[in-house]
């Protein structure tokens, strides 16, 4: 199966391109990880709002930091969050929407249900705000609040996929040669929903990444170090005043990076879901 | 409904913004904190509070903000009209064109005006709500660009000036929506389009305004006005909180703001209780609009 | 699809009509209208609640207070305002008696019996100087007067029951207060030109209760006809009692007020405005925006746009082409920013260890010597906010201008040596969290101070960042002794230096505005010795003297007073002020116009 999304994906010009910019932005953020490049964002190399020059690409900014160092370094924020939240939320969601799909009717259903209903319901941005108030401090309330708001899509796709499989024959022959519920799920049932996750996924990396811009606009995102959003905020300030550095610098990187997961999520959902017509 | 005002209540109440050290004078002795909590109600036990909150909400009695002694529910009568005018036009705007745009693809799929349209849409749906308002504001509304809106504010008093305020929220709240509409309605309409009966219409002959209003229009109705529902909570407070916030306009979103900023609990509490409140209306007068809108859906 | 369109043709205005404000009623209609901007919104408009400089602004305007200063003088001078004369103050400084002037009314509010604003009296003043020590009322002034005033602190413990009298707080009869103190309190006469000490109608509080903060009953030059979160709107009191302006008698000076065209006001009687608007805007950038658009009459320039309005620096002028058009002046702040250590803190303040304790002070030293004040100057104020050493700002009379000022001298190399002869290096130097609110400029100053540190060879990643998400909640942090790096500013609440000296006194300390937990017996010493001092060259020395060991123990990194710029529109003929006159000013604002119209 892997082999022919694979194959699929190479021939759609989009997603193939899609595929090309995230791995780009990718290998940036694992250079700015392992130290080669964007070390330098925190430090004043300049005067305050330098043009473009070849010493600063993308000029500086007020306090004369390098625009391309923090762009460089933005990009690992935007993939640090987008991966944990990406990462923690599709496990909560598959977890919980195994559970609450495998004990259809019980009371464990009802529980879950009942809380996805709850979250559904309030607000995400005062919701956010909320979990940062409450962890305060802590540099993980951001991640926290993206992550409790954002598996109930994943549960609810693992749940309807759990239960349609749980109808078909080959798990209650599983159970009848002794294995035991829960983990026949996870063993039969999750490589089944394996491409339903993976579109998922995409979604969510792209709204975190989104929600981590106005989550930081709106001054509850990152403490330490420097994001997109935490730039676009600083431009706010200097727009008017006739300074774009850090506007174009962050806003450009940005759009790229969500463009190809879009594009890049289109493709794997072509790709992946047989019934699609392709384009 | 309950679960909603309790998590709500734990997050933004219980666990929120404190208030005391704003309303203290300078140097405050011990005695004088505890008095403040204690007349901001900080110090009752937390099903008391929790209590309390319940009993304001069903009796509508908000209480007073803490910020400046008006009653609550005079700020939501006064904000929540400006923020309803604020993205009303955007929302219908949003909605609309992507119904229009997202019909015209799912009618011409697979031609190039298609993919034009669901290629612009990913361009859309890439670009953050915040590049948006700044790029906008740029565009429109500095020497920089065309300068021929305001950079903030909102002093509307006629239609004139509405217009003059209302432009440039609306442009950003238009297209940063439109990529999701249009995906989401041509999605639906080539479900409809495919459908059996539409075929048949099409090879019997029927104009293509009659296949698309009298059938595909009306039989997709369900899940866009699902879609448009549901979203009507969510585009007023959270669309309203940057909007608002960004370009200083006395809506209820600035209001939440400056509660979440300030520690005014009792703003924060009505809020979040209304946002319930709209979600629970929504959800009810879906259920309504389905058993009003399912029996005409006559299937051939 | 036509049908849909044509129905949002039909929709938009008909939203528009729904939602714009009803036009303003009256039977005449406002002639003189002047808007003014500021950079922030008030909270309460109850006076016992005026703790910001903003709600300040507003109910001045709207109360009477006994006292203000006088519009021009500079510096700031006393002048009775509902008080009939200065006051009458006993030998020992303890005892001051206070005339009103009789005759001025509240306005006409459904509080009062008939409606019609009833006569103010001296129980009046009482009863909202009162109001402070009853915690009903969330006051936030009584730090002003506590253990200031004869047996007020006693009524508040036995209840703040108004029937009860205070023998430190009277009326002697309709038209005179007096107050007894428990000790000399030489600016006494000061608080009473704040909100805090404006005058309110009890039946209104009994009336309104918490409300009354957003329906205010009061006696000032203008009454509120509406706000919201953006804006007040206030009308002209027209029962407003007559009082002649008189150049002289305000401190009019030719050299410096010749220009503003305020001569002609000789005589008339404020308010001279018909309507008045205050916008609160945040940002800078909008603010300037506004004013250039003509949105607003009044501006205090945002440092993001300095650049593009002066065409010199020192003093700063403006560009020739918007002098054509806007009155403009430039002023020192009455206040200043500063960055304070938590001596309390065994990291880097006192260590019961004396061998620590000087290791902790000269790391202090240090990090004093490694910040760049020019840089920070610079970056932060255009190069022209104002840095001096120690906390004797540059407003104030004790500032020494011939004074050392190695303290805020930048030193690199005498930074490094410091560390290096003390034991410090990159190992065992200690994790420091700078404290802020969350803010773009808040954040930035924080970079920069990470970078200065880091100059002198601090490892960035042990000067960390701690966030609020709002003021209150920092505050509540810094207080408690959580925050090692305390960055803050203070405004001064009256034109005395002993506001500022106080920051530092042992007992002032958190959750006191004493954030330092700064405590040095020989300074609280020196302190309790000048309090019942006035200005004299002999309390200046003393302000000297503590200034100097505050700096020798390097409890805070300080310090710099922003020089504010403000335009205005040349229509307007008026001075304003930010700092102590504050929103006194604006019953003394005209049309320039008008004026040369007058006969």
């Amino acid at each position: 199966m892997m082999r022919e999304t694979w194959q699929r994906l190479k021939s759609d010009p989009y997603g193939l391109s899609g595929l090309i910019v995230v791995s780009v932005f990718f290998l940036i953020a694992s250079c700015v990880w392992s130290g080669l490049l964007g070390q330098g964002w925190y430090e004043v190399s300049g005067t305050r709002w330098e043009g473009i020059s070849a010493e600063h690409w993308f000029g500086t900014n007020l306090i004369g930091q390098d625009i391309l160092q923090r762009t460089l370094f933005g990009t690992a924020t935007a993939f640090e969050v987008g991966l944990t939240v990406t990462i923690c939320s599709t496990l909560l969601g598959t977890v919980m929407g195994a559970l609450s799909g495998w004990y259809n009717h019980s009371w464990l259903d009802e529980i879950i249900l009942w809380l996805k209903g709850v979250l559904d319901a309030i607000p995400f941005y005062l919701f956010a705000a909320a979990v940062a108030f409450a962890l305060q401090g802590s540099p993980w309330a951001m991640h926290v609040a993206m992550i409790v708001t954002f598996w109930t899509t994943t549960a609810r796709i693992i749940r309807g996929e759990v239960i349609r499989i749980k109808q078909r024959g080959f798990i209650e022959a599983a159970r009848a040669i002794g294995l035991p519920g829960l983990k026949t799920v996870f063993r039969h049932v999750l490589p089944n929903t394996f491409h339903l996750l993976l579109v998922q996924a995409s979604i969510v990396f792209v709204a975190a990444i989104n929600t981590e811009v106005i989550l930081s606009f709106l001054g509850l995102g990152i403490q330490d170090g420097v994001s997109w959003g935490l730039m676009l905020a600083e431009s706010s300030q200097e727009v008017l005043a006739g300074h774009f550095g850090n506007f174009l610098a962050a806003g450009t990187a940005l759009f790229l990076l969500l463009m190809g997961f879009n594009l890049l999520a289109d493709a794997l959902q072509d790709a992946l879901d047989s019934r699609r017509i392709v384009r | 409904m309950l679960g909603v005002t309790f998590i709500s209540f734990l997050l933004m109440v219980y666990f929120g913004p404190d208030k005391t050290y704003e309303l203290l004078g300078k140097n405050p002795t011990e005695e004088q904190i505890r008095e403040v909590r204690h007349e901001l109600g900080y110090d009752r036990p937390f099903l008391v509070r929790y209590g309390d909150y319940l009993r304001e909400l069903v009796t509508f009695d908000l209480g007073l903000s803490d910020s400046n002694g008006e009653p609550v529910a005079a700020i939501l009568a006064r904000t929540l009209p400006v923020s309803l005018a604020l993205v009303l036009p955007g929302f219908v705007i949003g909605n609309l064109l992507g119904l229009a745009l997202g019909l015209l693809a799912a009618w011409y799929r697979g031609k190039w005006l298609d993919k034009l349209v669901m290629s612009a849409s990913v361009v859309g749906m890439s670009i953050s709500f915040i590049v948006i308002i700044i790029g906008l504001q740029i565009l429109l509304c500095t020497p920089y660009g065309l300068n021929l809106f305001p950079v903030r504010g909102w002093q509307v008093d006629g239609p004139g000036s509405y217009l003059y305020y209302v432009t440039v929220p609306t442009l950003a709240l238009v297209l940063v929506t439109l990529g999701y509409n249009t995906r989401f309605y041509r999605a639906v309409m080539a479900e409809e389009i495919e459908r059996d009966h539409i075929r048949t219409l099409r090879a019997y002959g029927a104009s293509p305004a009659e296949q698309l209003f009298k059938h595909v229009l009306k039989n997709s109705l369900v899940p866009v006005l699902t879609r448009i529902m549901f979203s009507i909570p969510f585009v007023v407070i959270s669309g309203s909180l940057l909007l608002e916030s960004y370009f200083g306009i006395p809506g209820i979103g600035l209001v939440t703001f400056n509660a979440i900023t300030s520690g005014d609990q009792p703003i924060l509490k009505a809020v979040v209780g209304l946002t319930g409140i709209l979600f629970v209306v929504a959800l009810m007068i879906n259920d309504m609009l389905y058993s009003l809108v399912d029996p005409r859906i006559a299937r051939p | 699809m036509l049908k849909i369109k044509i129905l949002l043709i039909l929709l938009v205005p008909l939203m528009a009509g729904g939602c714009g404000q009803p036009p303003a009623t009256g039977d005449v209609s406002p002639a003189k209208i002047y808007r003014h901007a500021m950079d922030g919104a008030p909270g309460s408009l109850d006076p016992a609640q005026a703790a910001s400089i903003y709600a300040n602004f507003v109910v001045v305007n709207i109360y009477d207070t006994l006292y203000r200063y006088k519009y021009l003088a500079r510096p700031y001078q006393l002048q009775p305002n509902l008080a009939a004369a200065m006051p009458e103050i006993s030998e020992d400084g303890l005892e001051v008696t206070i005339r009103l002037r009789q005759g001025v009314h509240f306005i006409n509010d459904p509080a009062f019996e008939d409606g019609t604003g009833r006569e103010i009296k001296a129980h009046d003043f009482v009863y909202s100087i009162k109001r402070h020590f009853d915690p009903v009322t969330r006051a936030q002034g009584a730090w002003l007067w506590q253990q200031r005033i004869e047996g007020l602190d006693r009524w508040k413990a036995e209840g703040s029951d108004y029937d009860l009298e205070v023998s430190g707080l009277r009326a002697l009869d309709d038209y005179t207060v007096q107050i007894r103190l428990t000790r000399p309190f030489p600016q006494l006469i000061h608080t009473l030109t704040q909100g805090f000490a404006a005058i309110v109608p009890r039946e209104a509080v009994e009336k309104y209760g918490q409300m009354l903060a957003s329906h205010p009953v009061g006696s000032g030059p203008f009454m509120l006809t509406s706000r919201d979160s953006v804006r007040v709107v206030m009308v002209r009191n027209p029962h407003y009692r007559k009082e002649p302006f008189d150049l002289a008698d305000e401190g009019f000076d030719h050299a410096i007020h010749e220009a503003w065209g305020l001569q002609k006001l000789q005589g008339k009687s404020p308010p001279f405005l018909d309507q008045l608007e205050i916008e609160f805007i945040n940002e800078g950038a909008a603010r300037w925006n506004a004013f250039s658009a003509g949105e607003v009459d009044f501006i205090k320039v945002p440092v993001s746009q300095f650049d593009s309005i002066l065409s010199r620096r020192e003093p700063p002028q403006l560009k020739p082409e918007l002098a054509e058009r806007f009155h403009f002046e430039a002023s020192s702040e009455s206040g200043f920013i500063y960055t304070n250590f938590n001596m309390a803190d065994e990291r880097i303040g006192y260590h019961p260890d004396p061998g620590q304790d000087r290791r902790n002070q000269a790391l202090r030293c240090a990090m004093v010597k490694a910040f760049d004040w020019t840089r920070s100057n610079e970056t932060f104020f255009y190069k022209i906010g104002r840095v001096f050493p120690g906390v004797l700002t540059p407003a104030v009379p004790e500032y020494d201008a011939a004074g050392d000022t190695s303290y805020i001298q930048r030193d690199l190399e005498g930074a490094r040596q410091l560390l290096a002869e003390n034991g410090w290096n990159e190992e065992t130097l200690p994790v420091l969290e700078y404290g802020f609110p969350n803010g773009v400029t808040e954040r930035q100053s924080f970079e920069q101070f990470r970078n200065f540190m880091t100059d002198a060879g601090y490892p960035a990643d042990k000067i960390r960042p701690l966030i609020f998400a709002t003021y209150g909640d920092y505050q509540r942090a810094y207080s408690a002794g959580k925050v090692p790096l305390i960055n803050s500013s203070w405004t001064m609440d009256y034109p005395d230096a002993e506001n500022l000296v106080q920051l530092y006194y042992g007992p002032n300390a958190s959750p006191g505005t004493n954030s330092a937990n700064y405590n040095n017996p020989e300074y609280n010493r020196l302190y309790e010795a000048s309090i019942a001092m006035h200005e004299s060259p002999e309390r200046t020395a003393i302000y000297r003297q503590m200034n100097q060991l505050l700096m020798e123990d390097c409890a805070s990194i300080t310090g710099i007073s922003r020089t504010l710029l403000f335009m205005w529109n040349k229509d307007f003929a008026m001075k304003p002020d930010r700092s102590f006159l504050g929103g006194y000013f604006m019953r003394f604002v005209d049309l320039a116009e008008s004026l040369n119209d007058a006969p």
